[in-house]
């Protein structure tokens, strides 16, 4: 399986040829006249979990934010540069955004279940970009609350509101309503932040099984989770990147100082 | 039926971040969903447009019809017979004097209940909760009711009606207005400023006069000019109350005349002179209300 | 016993806060006891006409001063009417308004013209009367009118709701008028509404996908939705007792038919106009008092519904 050697390849520290996902160029972004990145450059390899780390206010969500171009929604911000994917630079105009955000999925800090039963939270991505019968949706909505390992604890209420389940739970939800549309791309922003150690040791062990079939960044305040469950780390630092490598190698042998310095606890 | 826009991710072998697939073109699906998108917002902003040319059709109506006939004389003179020269000086002396009586008496018992249902109607006071009720209820009382409660209640007992009956009827308009804004402004001055106050020693009726109120004195006096901006266009509740008067007349226990109720009278008159003043009352009552209205926006945005 | 000056001044203190308290329940006390005079004075007022006719005066079509009969379902008819008319156009008009607002215009931009409407709300409806007797009620005299009365004349129903004398007041135009009246306000509320749904939980539509017209289809109106129809019904309130501008359009005849272009006349309208031609003491005044019980008890009840379901939510 090509996947499997392209990952091992990476995890050696070797610059192989790899499967890229992402890739990042010369990126700038601005909060109105707020300067909030500056060039940053960086690749995502395809099925790989990339963390980003930094203290707050280093821009990690920020460019998070910019992969599903959801800054959009707001007038004033704005991103220069090139971010490729699938061949086109999705900060040309020209993309079309729903076509993008069904390609690159996000899962947001806090829950954020829909107002609706837990099988129509599945289903409402599900049913923007698919025409599916019956049969066909039970299925994806037991497929993929099976692989968030929800399933078990939710089949007998699939109907109930989704906002009645534990907040590790109505994550997991969140989780598993970003993989129905069958993204490349799944974009996590502290998923964890707002859960107890055990819901968070579960998300934890599902991002392991979801790198085999997708591409994950995940913006981290944790370092003990980043070095858990990345295979790439990237250090940010007031905006820009200070380093990224291999995760072995951000936690064991950094190049930069100020890496050294954060991940040991000295600022951040 | 699959199309190609939803395909499962594919693991093709090639560099994705290079070339370009198939998945970044729009299938029939993603169209039609766009244009519905399309659709929506292009009604919305139509619907949007429709009240804003609302209100532009209504300020040119006015200004058209009613600026030829905006005058010297017709704020100087007063009320007259057709073709008499008559003007709008009584109407508007007896819209000034009601409306500023009106508000003499709504203003300081709208802001002691207001500051009654902040400070003391906090959760689980149940004559609190009521007496919100009743001023929900008694601001969304039709105005013309409240013209009828102030005749049964002051034009009957006394025999006649009065420029002081349609002051109160103005004022129970105003109340529960000035009841409502006064509480919410309240409510945002944080409990640290109160037990700053009360640390201090300052005893509760000082704190909420002189730290409270003063804090939130931009906030109630918005709610009092805007409440102001309503009884200045009111008619209804002054048909019953102090009935219009054709002479000048400061004295408040006799029918007094009033802007609305003068526009009212002529702009179904056939007179053509009394049709121009009351197009010429309506620009004034209008502009001045939007003129507060204004105002106060502007002001309160800073 | 004597007592300290320290005791002294707080008790002289406790005193004012007393007398402040006192003072502030009075003026509560005040404002209760006004809606409790005001329906009062109503139902004593129209006594005389509830006890003199009973459930006719609810059956009863003619207003007739020479007999000195009264029947309120002419009015009643018309208030209900135009005020159903008014909310087929406002609601949308304002939800349509609202997502502009909210969602489409951009910040500055959705100010200035959140403000102007807002100004609409605020516009006397004495001038609404005016205006509308000025543009809308030639407009559908001229235009709309022959036209309807030309196509739908032969067709079975329709026909004699849209036919009528080409006058251009009635029930139609009433709609018309109050609909842009109180969309204004619908469409401030709506805006509130729409503005408390969560961020993240609109991101997530987006971050799924959704276009901006499926995000406030699926995810704001669900979430909003006891918010909107208390909207709506305080909408339906302000247009239930709306008087001086509905006066001047409604054309003010007692009659009840199928026509909705035809002369009619609403509650308020028939309080505004009979009661300086009503002398007092008279059957005529009574049964205009109990017609302002009935509007009073309408606006209450449509108040009430607004309360539960805006509470519901909180």
């Amino acid at each position: 399986m090509p996947s499997a050697s392209m990952l091992s390849a990476s995890l050696s520290g070797r610059e192989p040829v790899q499967d890229v996902a992402l890739s990042v160029r010369d990126l700038n972004f601005h909060y109105g006249t707020h300067h909030a990145l500056h060039g940053i450059s960086l690749d995502f390899p395809a099925r790989c979990v990339t963390a980003m780390i930094g203290p707050s206010g280093c821009g990690k969500s920020t460019l998070l934010r910019v992969f599903n171009k959801i800054y959009a929604l707001y007038p004033g911000q704005r991103a220069t540069g090139e971010v490729m994917f699938d061949g086109r630079n999705i900060l040309d105009d020209s993309i079309n955004l729903d076509m993008l955000r069904s390609r690159i999925g996000m899962v947001f800090q806090k829950p954020t279940p829909f107002p609706m039963s837990i099988y129509d939270n599945i289903a409402f991505g599900v049913r923007l970009h698919e025409k599916l019968n019956r049969t066909e949706m039970d299925e994806r909505v037991q497929d993929v609350l099976t692989r968030v390992a929800l399933w078990n604890e939710v089949r007998d209420r699939l109907n109930a509101p989704a906002t009645g389940l534990s907040g590790g739970q109505q994550q997991r939800l969140c989780i598993a309503r970003s993989i129905a549309t069958r993204p490349e791309v799944l974009l996590l922003d502290e998923p964890t932040s707002a859960l107890d150690p055990i819901s968070t040791a579960r998300i934890e062990e599902l991002l392991d099984e979801l790198k085999e079939e997708f591409t994950i960044a995940i913006v981290t305040h944790n370092m003990q989770q980043a070095a858990r469950c990345a295979d790439r780390v990237a250090f940010f630092y007031l905006g820009r990147l200070v380093e990224v490598d291999t995760a072995d190698r951000i936690f064991t042998n950094p190049r930069e100082k100020q890496t050294q310095d954060y991940i040991t606890g000295r600022f951040g | 039926m699959t199309e190609p826009v939803i395909s499962p991710a594919s693991s093709s072998e090639a560099d994705r971040a290079g070339s370009e697939s198939g998945r970044w073109r729009p299938g029939r699906k993603a169209l039609r969903r766009q244009m519905l998108d399309y659709v929506a917002t292009g009604v919305s902003i139509v619907a949007g447009s429709v009240l804003l040319l609302v209100l532009v059709s209504i300020l040119w109506t006015l200004l058209s019809r009613g600026l030829v006939g905006l005058s010297w004389a017709t704020l100087t003179h007063r009320m007259g017979p057709p073709g008499s020269g008559g003007g709008l000086a009584n109407a508007i002396v007896g819209s000034l004097l009601q409306t500023g009586l009106a508000l003499l008496m709504a203003a300081p018992v709208g802001l002691m209940c207001g500051i009654y249902l902040s400070e003391y109607g906090r959760k689980g006071n149940h004559f609190a909760s009521a007496v919100r009720f009743v001023a929900d209820m008694l601001m969304s009382a039709p105005s013309i009711l409240i013209g009828l409660f102030i005749y049964q209640l002051l034009v009957v007992p006394f025999g006649h009606f009065s420029g002081f009956s349609g002051a109160v009827a103005l004022a129970v308009l105003a109340l529960p207005l000035i009841v409502r804004t006064t509480e919410d402004m309240l409510r945002l001055v944080p409990t640290s400023m109160r037990e700053a106050g009360a640390a201090l020693g300052a005893a509760r009726w000082r704190v909420i006069l002189s730290l409270c109120l003063r804090s939130a004195r931009k906030g109630v006096t918005t709610g009092i000019l805007l409440a102001l901006a309503r009884m200045g266009g009111e008619t209804a509740p002054l048909l019953f109350t102090s009935l219009g008067n054709q002479t000048m007349s400061t004295d408040m226990t006799r029918p007094m005349a009033s802007l609305p109720i003068a526009i009212y009278q002529y702009a179904g008159a056939s007179y053509e002179d009394w049709v121009q003043l009351a197009w010429t009352g309506a620009l004034l009552v209008t502009f001045g209300v939007l003129l507060i209205n204004i105002t106060v926006r502007l002001s309160s945005r800073h | 016993m004597r007592m300290t000056p320290v005791l002294r001044s707080s008790h002289r203190r406790a005193g004012f806060d007393a007398v402040f308290h006192g003072l502030l329940l009075l003026c509560s006390l005040l404002v209760l006891a006004m809606l409790g005079g005001l329906i009062l004075l109503m139902a004593t007022g129209g006594w005389q006409a509830f006890t003199r006719f009973g459930l006719s005066f609810f059956t009863t079509v003619s207003w007739n001063p020479v007999k000195d009969t009264y029947g309120v379902l002419a009015p009643l008819l018309g208030t209900l009417v135009s005020t159903l008319i008014a909310m087929l156009i406002a609601v949308p008009m304002a939800f349509g308004t609202a997502f502009w607002l909210t969602y489409i215009a951009s910040g500055r931009f959705a100010s200035i013209v959140g403000t102007t409407i807002q100004l609409l709300a605020a516009v006397p409806s004495i001038i609404f009367g005016m205006w509308g007797f000025q543009t809308i009620v030639p407009f559908i005299a001229r235009d709309v009118q022959p036209f309807l009365n030309h196509h739908f004349r032969h067709v079975p129903v329709l026909g004699s709701m849209l036919s009528g004398p080409p006058v251009g007041t009635g029930l139609v135009t009433a709609g018309i008028i109050l609909a842009v009246m109180i969309a204004p306000f619908i469409t401030a509320v709506m805006v509130d509404v729409f503005g408390a749904v969560p961020p993240m939980l609109r991101e997530s539509a987006y971050g799924l996908g959704a276009t901006r017209w499926e995000m406030m289809r699926k995810i704001v109106v669900p979430w909003s939705r006891n918010g909107m129809i208390g909207a709506i019904v305080l909408g339906m309130g302000r247009a239930l007792g709306e008087t001086m501008a509905v006066t001047f359009i409604i054309g003010n005849v007692t009659t009840v038919g199928w026509s909705l272009f035809a002369p009619r006349s609403t509650v308020a309208s028939l309080i505004a106009l009979q009661f300086p031609e009503s002398p007092e003491g008279s059957l005529r005044l009574s049964s205009l008092m109990a017609l302002g019980f009935i509007l009073m008890l309408l606006s209450c009840v449509s108040l009430a519904l607004a309360r539960c379901l805006r509470g519901k939510r909180q």
